[in-house]
């Protein structure tokens, strides 16, 4: 039996965000929207997070340094990536810092659906 | 019989009408040397009647000095009996001097009395062309000189004489000819060309070119050599700097061609990294709407699975177009990406039985691989990530040309679509090769497919083999492409054992 879970989904890209939020949603998740680095940071301040997708290129703060900054405050944070096209110095200081995935844009519903069941278990 | 010809030279005026036409002055004296007979051309050179000569001696005519030359010259042939044959000049009675080749014979007639017979032959022609001959060869630049068959140099002109450092005709032209004979076997009677150093007399050797006409009939009895000699050290110092200037036209050729191509190697890089900016800006953009439509379409399929409204088949054509979109933008980033290769040594079979095994559920199901590895575990330095979608690109390439997008079997090129990868190494050198067993290629086909933009499906970008060959160049190796018409067709690329100095530059950060 599956729990229900927090999910951030962190994307400036409102559609992307908004219809995967959605698509969590469907599978009874609880689901919190950010649209910047600032924004996940407050996210994850002020609930509790089981897991997190992190689009990567963001005004303000970018999904990287936000996570690093993240994993400071919650080692254990559990956050996945979302990417349009790999900028491999930051995904590589993504994955250094405790990333659990990286999903190429427009990333594949059955990997992530999967990937948040296993996080649900 | 007497020929009737000679009958009539029997007549004495016949005979001295023929004498009287003759070019030459005739002339006869008798013992006392005195003349007896002057044919009509000596009477023009004297400028006398016969009847105001016969009977009278040169002393009549000529003034002194000039007369006791003759008187003694004659003198001696009718004593001697020697014949004599000279140059003299002749005065005329017009005041005018005139070269003569003058010839005496004594002469014994039948009526026991003795008789001087004396010739002159004009020479005036023959001396001006002479002296336009000498003229000539005094303005040449050329020093040439007349060598006699068994020695002696009977002419030479005055830059010869500068050559020689003296006479050409004595002792210094001699020496300069001896000079040349040691030079080149042979000279001068044997007709050749050489150049030799001379040494000119107070003066650095010089180059020269000599040239001699061998052994030739002049005229005389023995033969002579026309030999030539042409200051060529100057010509030969142009030669080198000619040369070295050819050389140096060459090099400088060269070294702007090599310029150009660096140049156009730049204009390329430059234009490259701007490419791949902007594709990675253009993929960044096109895949966040593209996630937002499959994301959406997604929950569409959910939304409505159940209410059987038969959009099955619509959602399938959207699922399938964003594939696409994303399949272009892939390529596109493949082509116009040229990052600084990540290469780590690595068992190349491992990785790529790895990759394969990932890759072979995404290709139809019509089609199957075989996967032949043969590196016994070599260690080969490459960028995984770069190398994968070569082998991406390579076999979805041959997977689409054998059954497209492998959803209709009417339209599979082949029975038994199969494709399959095989490793060897050879050398220092090792080679993944994926062939497949589709339509093959045309000559034409393989000599444009590393184009850009060149494609031969009716969707495509053309950029897959070019990705492909970009990929295999940076990484110090190359793309062999085998095929033909009916026969499938191959890829090989070729890695080399060692890692090669990557110049590639980082491009564009976008995610």
């Amino acid at each position: 039996m599956s729990r229900q879970l927090n999910i951030l989904v962190v994307d400036d890209d409102a559609a992307n965000a908004e219809s995967l939020a959605e698509l969590f949603q469907m599978d009874n998740h609880r689901v919190i929207v950010a649209y910047d680095g600032k924004q996940a940071i407050d996210a994850f301040s002020l609930n509790q997070v089981d897991v997190g997708f992190f689009d990567v290129m963001m005004p303000n703060m970018n999904g990287v340094d936000s996570f690093i900054e993240i994993k400071d405050k919650f080692p254990d944070a559990r956050v996945y990536f979302m990417t349009g096209y790999s900028a491999d110095d930051l995904i590589d200081k993504a994955v250094k810092g405790g990333a659990l995935g990286v999903f190429s844009k427009p990333v594949d519903l059955g990997k992530v659906l999967a990937t948040v069941e296993a996080e649900a278990a | 019989m007497e020929n009737p010809k000679y009958q009539r030279l029997r007549d004495p005026d016949v005979l001295l009408s023929i004498l009287d036409n003759l070019p030459t002055s005739i002339f006869v004296k008798d013992e006392n040397l005195r003349f007896v007979y002057s044919n009509e051309l000596h009477c023009q050179m004297i400028g006398k009647p016969e009847e105001a000569l016969i009977g009278k001696c040169d002393s009549d005519f000529y003034r002194g000095e000039e007369a006791e030359g003759f008187l003694a010259n004659d003198r001696a042939v009718i004593e001697g009996g020697q014949t004599n044959i000279s140059e003299e000049m002749a005065s005329q009675e017009s005041g005018m001097t005139m070269p003569v080749l003058t010839r005496k014979a004594r002469l014994k007639a039948p009526d026991g009395n003795i008789y001087l017979i004396g010739t002159n032959a004009d020479l005036t022609e023959i001396k001006k062309r002479e002296n336009q001959y000498r003229a000539l060869t005094a303005t040449v630049p050329v020093g040439v000189l007349q060598i006699e068959e068994g020695g002696g140099i009977s002419f030479s002109n005055p830059l010869f004489n500068v050559y020689c450092g003296g006479d050409g005709c004595g002792e210094e032209g001699s020496s300069l000819v001896k000079q040349l004979a040691e030079a080149h076997p042979g000279f001068p009677g044997v007709a050749c060309k050489f150049e030799g150093n001379v040494q000119v007399p107070g003066a650095e050797p010089r180059a020269m070119l000599v040239m001699s006409s061998g052994w030739l009939h002049l005229g005389g009895e023995k033969r002579s050599a026309i030999v030539s000699i042409i200051d060529v050290s100057e010509m030969t110092e142009l030669r080198r700097i000619n040369e070295e200037v050819s050389r140096l036209n060459k090099e400088l050729a060269a070294n702007m061609k090599k310029l150009a191509e660096a140049q156009d190697e730049l204009v390329k890089k430059g234009r490259m990294e701007q490419l791949g900016q902007l594709t990675a800006t253009v993929a960044h953009e096109l895949r966040n709407p593209l996630g937002a439509v499959r994301t959406s379409t997604f929950l569409l399929d959910r939304k409505l699975r159940d209410k059987n409204l038969g959009i099955e088949s619509q959602l399938d054509r959207i699922n399938k177009g964003i594939v696409r979109c994303d399949n272009i933008i892939t390529q596109l980033l493949d082509f116009s990406r040229s990052r600084q290769l990540a290469c780590q040594p690595e068992d190349l079979d491992s990785w790529l039985a790895g990759i394969m095994e990932e890759m072979a559920k995404g290709l139809p199901q019509a089609v199957s691989i075989n996967v032949m590895l043969g590196l016994d575990g070599a260690m080969v330095p490459f960028d995984p990530a770069r190398l994968q979608r070569a082998i991406v690109n390579l076999v979805a390439n041959a997977s689409e040309a054998m059954v497209g997008q492998g959803d209709d079997p009417s339209k599979f090129a082949c029975a038994s679509p199969s494709i399959s990868i095989m490793t060897r190494r050879v050398g220092e050198e090792v080679c993944i090769e994926v062939k497949d067993n589709g339509p093959g290629m045309s000559a034409e086909v393989i000599a444009r497919i590393r184009e850009p933009l060149f494609t031969t499906k009716s969707f495509g970008t053309g950029l897959g083999v070019p990705a492909v060959e970009q990929i295999v160049t940076q990484h110090g190796g190359r793309l062999q492409i085998d095929s033909e018409p009916g026969n499938g067709a191959a890829f090989t690329l070729w890695l080399p054992l060692t890692a090669v100095e990557d110049g590639s530059q980082d491009d564009a950060k976008v995610a």
